[in-house]
């Protein structure tokens, strides 16, 4: 269970890596096209605010870890192992109810827009803005398993640079 | 105010306060606003969609990011320090001159103080300690400070996160930013001369100057990255944005085919790296952009503006007022979150009592760097204590000089206009209040 959740995070950096990738390349396509042949591309500067989109959402949703993102966590450090237990446990509980109670209007929201394509690479936008969904589903289940990890045995340790500090 | 504003800021406070992670706070308060005024929820996808998809000037920040990636890990870093080290290095306290100038060199190619400390930061402060001359806390302390210049002086990704929550040039911010910046390094140089002195530390080993046209050559393809950034900018030719591409195109052109020090395997990594950097500033202004979607239909920034002119607020009050508020909130929170989160609400109250958007920017700008390097949170340091070892201790016992020297410098930048705003005129930047 735990090597093949290893495997999966893994194949989800490749990904993001890829995405990355992609936009960087998409980007220096465009500025040699217009500015060495003189010849502006319009499918490049759609393709790269895409790819943004997506390395953001796919990257907040499977390649960061809860202590990797911008975080104000020094009220949460001051605090207790039992005191962090409950705050741990309160954020990821609101966070996946929340997130859980807004999905199906944004549902509603992205596939409403089946029915418009993007500018200029004709794809309907639907597809485009699903890795929001995909994300929120993400955040629930992500912070759902975090929620039951500290009921289970506490918050956890985080990686954390500051630790020993004064 | 209304009800359903203060809970929405009551929901992000508290989880906020509670080690939530700031976007996802972001988002879950605008939620409560949306539900709590009987709006659609579909709004807050919507609003973060858009503003992500919408913003072009964005897409700037993950290419610096990358080029900075690609510029550490290959040697590029070390080649500009032995530059450094033969140009400034023969001085008393010549290390830490040779710190603040590769700084200063490096920031015309980063747009980032964290990659500059984690970075070229991290070299120099192996060589001052193995030179025995210097502690490991003044090392640190230094490079922690010389640091914060990286996104003053251009390319600046804090810069474009404040052009984008105020809809000013992201040109001409940049070229505001480059007089401060170089006020800052003088600063912070005088400040090592005087401690250098006081303290008596020894002349570093001489680099004999006929070596320095062979560690120009070495150096001179990295050298030639700040020119062809400013170049391809003022010149007109690029876009910030696609300015970004070509530096992290450069970067890697150098790296791995000049320098030989990235290879495929470790692009992988580096790339990584740049998608996590990526994700977590960008959740961040997506989380941002909601929360200024309720503010804004709140009328926040309107009404503060409005009480700012009834009060007939001065506008070096207001700068004094804003500059403390920031220092204090720098103490404890993150400059992205600074100015995605907090910096909108102010940006309209300051252009109402006559101060430029562009001075009030870097102003602001300046203050958030300064802000990575103050204790309790100063993420510069914790940056360095991970990279080096070095404890926060031994860091925020030498901090303080050079921390007065910034401060020096922000007062400078506040009280004389003319710093930030002189070379963007130079440009044809008509400033206004």
């Amino acid at each position: 269970m735990q090597g093949g959740l290893r495997w999966l995070r893994a194949r989800a950096d490749d990904v993001a890596v890829l995405l990355l990738s992609a936009m960087f390349v998409a980007f220096v396509v465009q500025v040699t096209s217009r500015y060495v042949f003189n010849h502006p591309l319009g499918w490049t500067l759609e393709a790269c605010v895409t790819l943004w989109l997506w390395t953001v959402l796919w990257g907040s949703a499977f390649c960061l870890r809860h202590d990797e993102h911008v975080r104000f966590d020094m009220l949460y450090h001051a605090a207790g192992r039992p005191l962090r237990r409950v705050f741990a446990g309160a954020a990821a509980l609101a966070i996946m109810v929340g997130f859980a109670v807004a999905l199906p209007a944004t549902w509603d929201f992205v596939s409403f827009l089946t029915i418009k394509k993007s500018a200029t690479l004709r794809i309907p936008l639907a597809y485009v803005f699903g890795i929001y969904l995909i994300f929120m589903l993400a955040t629930i289940v992500l912070f759902g398993r975090r929620l039951l990890q500290v009921l289970r045995s506490g918050p956890g340790k985080d990686h954390d640079v500051h630790e020993g500090a004064p | 105010m209304s009800l359903a504003f203060a809970l929405c800021l009551l929901a992000l406070f508290s989880l906020a306060a509670i080690g939530a992670p700031i976007a996802h706070a972001t988002i879950l308060g605008a939620l409560v606003y949306l539900a709590a005024s009987g709006q659609d929820l579909g709004i807050a996808g919507e609003q973060i969609i858009y503003g992500i998809y919408d913003s072009f000037v964005l897409l700037a920040v993950p290419l610096f990011i990358v080029a900075a990636n690609i510029m550490n890990a290959g040697s590029i870093s070390e080649r500009l320090l032995q530059f450094c080290v033969a140009l400034v290095g023969r001085f008393k306290g010549g290390l830490g001159h040779v710190n603040v100038v590769s700084s200063l060199i490096f920031s015309g190619m980063s747009g980032s103080a964290v990659a500059d400390a984690a970075g070229i930061g991290k070299v120099i402060i192996d060589m001052m300690v193995r030179s025995g001359h210097y502690t490991r806390g003044y090392a640190a302390a230094i490079t922690a400070a010389s640091s914060t210049i990286g996104p003053i002086i251009p390319p600046s990704i804090p810069m474009v996160l404040y052009a984008l929550v105020s809809d000013t040039s992201v040109g001409y911010l940049f070229l505001g930013g480059l007089l401060p910046g170089l006020l800052m390094g003088l600063m912070l140089m005088v400040m090592n001369a005087i401690i250098s002195h006081r303290r008596g530390f020894q002349v570093d080993e001489v680099v004999p100057l006929s070596r320095l046209p062979q560690l120009t050559a070495r150096a001179f393809p990295a050298l030639l990255m700040p020119a062809i950034l400013l170049y391809g900018i003022y010149g007109g030719a690029t876009t910030p944005t696609e300015a970004a591409a070509v530096a992290a195109a450069y970067a890697l052109l150098i790296s791995a085919g000049l320098y030989r020090g990235v290879t495929l395997r470790n692009l992988r990594e580096i790339m990584l790296g740049s998608v996590k950097s990526s994700a977590s500033v960008g959740l961040v202004i997506g989380g941002a952009l909601i929360l200024n979607y309720v503010v804004a239909s709140e009328n926040v920034p309107q009404e503060l503006a409005a009480a700012m002119q009834g009060m007939e607020v001065s506008p070096m009050t207001f700068m004094l007022s804003i500059n403390l508020l920031l220092l204090a909130l720098g103490c404890i929170l993150d400059a992205t979150t600074i100015i995605l989160v907090i910096i909108p609400l102010f940006v309209q109250a300051a252009a109402a009592v006559g101060i430029d958007p562009i001075h009030f920017g870097v102003v602001v700008v300046v203050n958030c760097m300064i802000g990575l390097i103050t204790p309790p949170y100063g993420v510069l340091l914790f940056v360095i204590n991970g990279t080096t070892g070095i404890s926060l201790r031994e860091m925020i016992v030498e901090i303080w000089p050079f921390l007065i020297a910034l401060l020096i410098a922000l007062a400078l930048i506040v009280v004389f206009p003319e710093i930030v705003l002189w070379l963007p005129q130079m440009f044809g930047y008509k400033a206004g209040g």
